[in-house]
């Protein structure tokens, strides 16, 4: 049987109607793999068929093309639903979020560099600032604590002047001295026998000199004590007993027995 | 029924291939009364046809990949799905039950010949009442009841070959009368 004849046999209608078994249908196949005249001709007897068909067609109830295209949607969503997570989507959706996140990420970084460089300035102009105001308070904490301790010095230099053991003993210029007008007076606790000194009024001693404060016992000048210029009283050698108290100056470190002359001096009441 | 020529055959089967809702529509616009009217001519019931018919639909849109165009035309393939699905419908159990149940004889002749004057008139049946009644038998058990040949060779008790040539010779009148 040549081709033509194979063509003519009415295999062509048979494979196309579906009729032909499972030999027939693979040797048709294969001729029409072999020759473009097999596949022709079944191609123009499925174009007769179609066009006879379609002609002759009869329309289905209307309403089931809804319900066909509502199952096929159910399909879909199953399809996708399958698909989604494994193949179709998921990469693209997670491509499309990670590239917002990138986004936000730099736009995030550069703000926070900026940030970083603003708040970096801030802090060293505070931690200068800070570190002012911490020698401010320094500063501040330490004269407050001179003037605490002053002011406890004349606290208890004054619980001392109230005692009414205290005996007070003016010391005027020296008439034959070498500086008029000037004035100290002694503070002479006549029960504890301290010696406590005010300078009222004094020259400011030459350098490398120091004035002393001398007792007068018995006619004998006795060592009270070397002292600097202060405002307050100064306290000097104790005294158990003296008619007078005296001051001259002498060289820096005080002197056995008094250099002349006698700067100011003052009786004791006793 | 026209086909609106806005898809090329090859266009269509690759937006089918993607799931194109639209190119389903299309399909079903185009294709649905040529595949209802073989439906019906094969189980002889609206309802049926109907119910067969959007199966067939689902089932063309679930095994589109595995249509293979070097084996002929979409059409073709979709028209084997319907005739497939219609007869595996007439030999399943709960279709061959429900004949059965049909009641009284009556009712059965009834029922047949108000379907069967519809069906007359349209698609193939129409060009198979030109064919010579030998011929016209074979066409029925082979294409609309979906006998083997050996199966109509021991119905009609006529031998396998003559069924064979009878069958091919029927085809080939069928063609003539198509064209």
């Amino acid at each position: 049987m040549n081709v033509q004849e194979y063509i003519l046999s009415g295999i062509v209608e048979s494979y196309v109607l579906g009729l032909s078994g499972t030999e027939e249908r693979a040797e048709f196949e294969r001729m029409c793999a072999a020759h473009a005249e097999v596949r022709a001709a079944r191609d123009a007897f499925e174009r007769t068929l179609e066009k006879q068909l379609l002609s002759n067609a009869v329309a289905p109830p209307s309403n089931l093309k809804s319900k066909i295209i509502a199952d096929i949607e159910i399909e879909n969503e199953k399809r996708q639903g399958k698909k989604v997570v494994s193949l179709k989507q998921s990469p693209i959706v997670q491509a499309g979020w990670l590239r917002y996140v990138a986004a936000a990420a730099v736009i995030l970084l550069v703000g926070s560099t900026i940030l970083n460089f603003y708040f970096f300035t801030q802090y060293k102009q505070y931690i200068s600032k800070y570190n002012e105001l911490l020698a401010t308070e320094t500063q501040m904490a330490s004269a407050n604590q001179k003037l605490q301790t002053k002011l406890q010095e004349y606290d208890a230099m004054m619980s001392i002047m109230k005692d009414t053991a205290m005996a007070i003993v003016k010391m005027p210029a020296n008439p034959g001295g070498p500086v008029p007008g000037i004035q100290t007076t002694v503070y002479w606790n006549t029960t504890s026998k301290d010696v406590y000194l005010l300078v009222n009024n004094l020259p400011t001693p030459t350098p490398g000199k120091q004035y002393q404060l001398w007792a007068i016992v018995d006619g004998k000048p006795v060592d009270a004590g070397i002292f600097d210029m202060q405002a307050g009283p100064m306290k000097m050698k104790n005294i158990p007993s003296a008619q007078a108290f005296a001051i001259t100056l002498e060289p820096k470190g005080g002197s056995a027995t008094p250099t002349m002359p006698i700067y100011v001096m003052g009786k004791t009441s006793s | 029924m026209g086909i609106t020529e806005t898809y090329t055959e090859q266009e269509l089967i690759d937006a089918l291939k993607e799931r194109d809702n639209l190119a389903y529509g299309y399909l079903y616009d185009n294709y649905s009364g040529a595949l209802y009217s073989i439906i019906l001519q094969i189980v002889q019931d609206s309802e049926l046809a109907s119910d067969i018919l959007q199966e067939v639909f689902i089932n063309i849109w679930r095994k589109i990949e595995t249509y293979d165009p070097t084996k002929g035309r979409l059409f073709t393939w979709m028209l084997n799905i319907a005739r497939n699905a219609s007869i595996d419908t007439l030999r399943s159990k709960g279709y061959q039950n429900s004949q059965k149940n049909q009641g009284l004889p009556e009712n059965v002749n009834m029922t047949s010949q108000v379907t069967q004057t519809n069906i007359d008139n349209i698609g193939l049946t129409k060009i198979l009442a030109k064919l010579k009644p030998e011929h016209r038998v074979l066409i029925e058990l082979a294409y609309f009841k979906g006998y083997t040949h050996e199966e109509i060779a021991q119905i009609e008790d006529i031998p396998l070959g003559t069924v064979k040539t009878r069958i091919r010779n029927a085809l080939l009148q069928l063609k003539e009368y198509m064209q």
